[in-house]
């Protein structure tokens, strides 16, 4: 399987991904802004739409559009305190707008599908060094970031008591967030790319560890999910990102069913 | 010391106003406890003295150079976050920018936390979650220390090891200490004077004072209650 070139490239990506979505989902999901992620890899379809006509890479253009809608929820967030899932109807509203229109109205002459659903044969080179370029920028900022982003994540008004500059690391962030999902797009497909964002991350807080623990068991749950999702669509022959989805969904619930198991084991000998 | 000069505060362009004219003056080595009924602008007083609310009109001056705050323990805190007290007192030591990795025990020895480190923030009581989070202040060698109702949602016998805890860093460690209290009794027992607010007005007290004054305006509700 591994000597097709394309499987390759595919494989490389994958690993990436397994790195850097659990990584962004962890603070994501902590922060209850899950559906920010989700909502933000819609609102990229606006993105691959303009690059694919305008013939960009697309990779580039959802960062930048996705970039975008992730800084103006930022802003809009100061407006609607209370009501931050408005915020989503809203810049959902703007982006598959966009995409629709300009999907629909016959500008786009590619096939749009493997954005959606993901593809492994599409990964070309120069799409593999777009990938590499962008993780290793988002992981360098995670890494040098990663104390602030902790402090933050946990106790936002402490932070910035502190003197940590939260208002400017939420919209790197922001921007970190369109970077991991451009990246995605290629192998899981836009409408999935939040179950490689947060359900690696659910799967391993159901262990129960510090910061550091959970981060590293959530890379490694999203590293199965992906490569099995990647495997398993090549035998069957189906898009990588729903199998990619189901197998994150399967990884949670056994987990889950392994731990009632467990602990009912533990409570009945003692 | 820190000095407020006139200082009113509104948190909408046109008033009303909050805080009406305060002028106090808290001295170096001060135990501060602030008092007062819900509403009558305790929070916002303590956001002005951390700077993180400029006053609307009048001054404050401050000589303290690093001031701490030490945030309400049921107000935020998830206890489900997956964190643990060393990786909460590290991100904080990373923060600050303190080279010392024993800086971290070294805090949790002052509030005699040492044996949690390895602890999940969510497993612990809140009189031990309380004195982490004093822990994560005293790392930053603070020269005034801001509570927010810091026996809230403790037990009894916690609420007294905290207060020695406060009492010690106070007049040993000659940090100054300004706290918001519900607790009465924590106030009158510790602090040096009493600030108290009341419907946008302010003035220091003695806890005797304070009591008087206390007992005056609960006697004055009952009546209306009565009516």
């Amino acid at each position: 399987m591994l000597h097709y070139s394309f499987m390759q490239n595919a494989v490389l990506v994958a690993i990436l991904l397994a790195i850097l979505c659990p990584l962004i989902g962890m603070f994501l999901v902590l922060r209850r802004y899950s559906m920010i992620g989700d909502t933000l890899s819609h609102a990229s379809l606006a993105g691959v739409a303009v690059g694919l006509v305008t013939n960009t890479n697309p990779i580039i253009s959802s960062f930048l559009a996705t970039s975008l809608f992730g800084i103006i929820i930022e802003i809009l967030r100061e407006h609607f305190k209370r009501y931050a899932e408005l915020i989503l109807v809203i810049v959902l509203s703007l982006s598959v707008g966009i995409a629709i229109t300009i999907i629909s109205a016959g500008a786009v002459h590619t096939n749009v599908e493997m954005y959606l659903f993901g593809s492994i044969l599409t990964v070309s080179r120069s799409d593999l060094y777009t990938v590499l370029i962008l993780s290793a920028i988002s992981l360098a900022t995670v890494a040098v970031l990663y104390h602030q982003l902790v402090f933050i994540t946990f106790d936002e008004e402490g932070a910035k008591i502190a003197g940590i500059q939260t208002k400017l690391i939420n919209y790197i962030f922001s921007v970190l967030v369109a970077a991991t999902i451009s990246v995605a797009i290629r192998i899981v497909g836009l409408l999935v790319i939040s179950s490689l964002i947060s359900l690696p991350v659910a799967t391993a807080l159901q262990i129960g560890k510090g910061f550091k623990l959970t981060l590293l068991f959530s890379i490694l749950f999203s590293f199965i999910d992906i490569i099995l999702g990647l495997m398993i669509s090549f035998w069957i022959n189906a898009a990588p990102g729903g199998v990619t989805a189901l197998i994150s969904v399967f990884l949670l619930v056994s987990t889950l069913l392994f731990k009632k198991l467990y602990f009912t084991s533990i409570a009945v000998t003692e | 010391m820190i000095t407020l000069e006139k200082v009113w505060f509104t948190y909408t362009p046109n008033g009303p106003y909050l805080l009406l004219n305060l002028n106090l003056t808290i001295n170096d080595g001060d135990y501060i406890s602030v008092v007062g009924d819900n509403g009558s602008g305790k929070t916002t007083l303590m956001k002005l003295l951390l700077h993180s609310l400029a006053p609307s009109k009048g001054t404050i001056v401050s000589t303290f150079r690093k001031p701490v705050y030490v945030p309400q323990r049921f107000e935020n805190l998830n206890t489900q976050f997956p964190i643990t007290v060393y990786e909460v007192l590290n991100c904080y030591r990373k923060t600050l920018k303190i080279k010392e990795k024993d800086s971290i025990f070294h805090s949790l020895e002052q509030v005699n936390m040492c044996a949690y480190s390895q602890s999940l923030i969510g497993t612990l009581s809140g009189g031990q979650c309380q004195r982490i989070f004093i822990a994560r202040a005293l790392m930053g060698q603070p020269d005034v220390l801001i509570l927010d109702e810091p026996s809230n949602g403790v037990d009894l016998k916690s609420q007294s090891e905290i207060y020695q805890i406060i009492k010690k860093i106070n007049r040993s460690d000659k940090v100054t200490v300004i706290s918001v209290e519900h607790n009465l009794k924590a106030a009158m027992e510790n602090s040096t004077r009493i600030y108290h607010l009341s419907q946008g007005h302010g003035h220091f007290c003695s806890p005797e004072e304070y009591m008087q004054e206390y007992l005056l305006s609960n006697a004055r509700s009952d009546r209306y209650a009565a009516l």
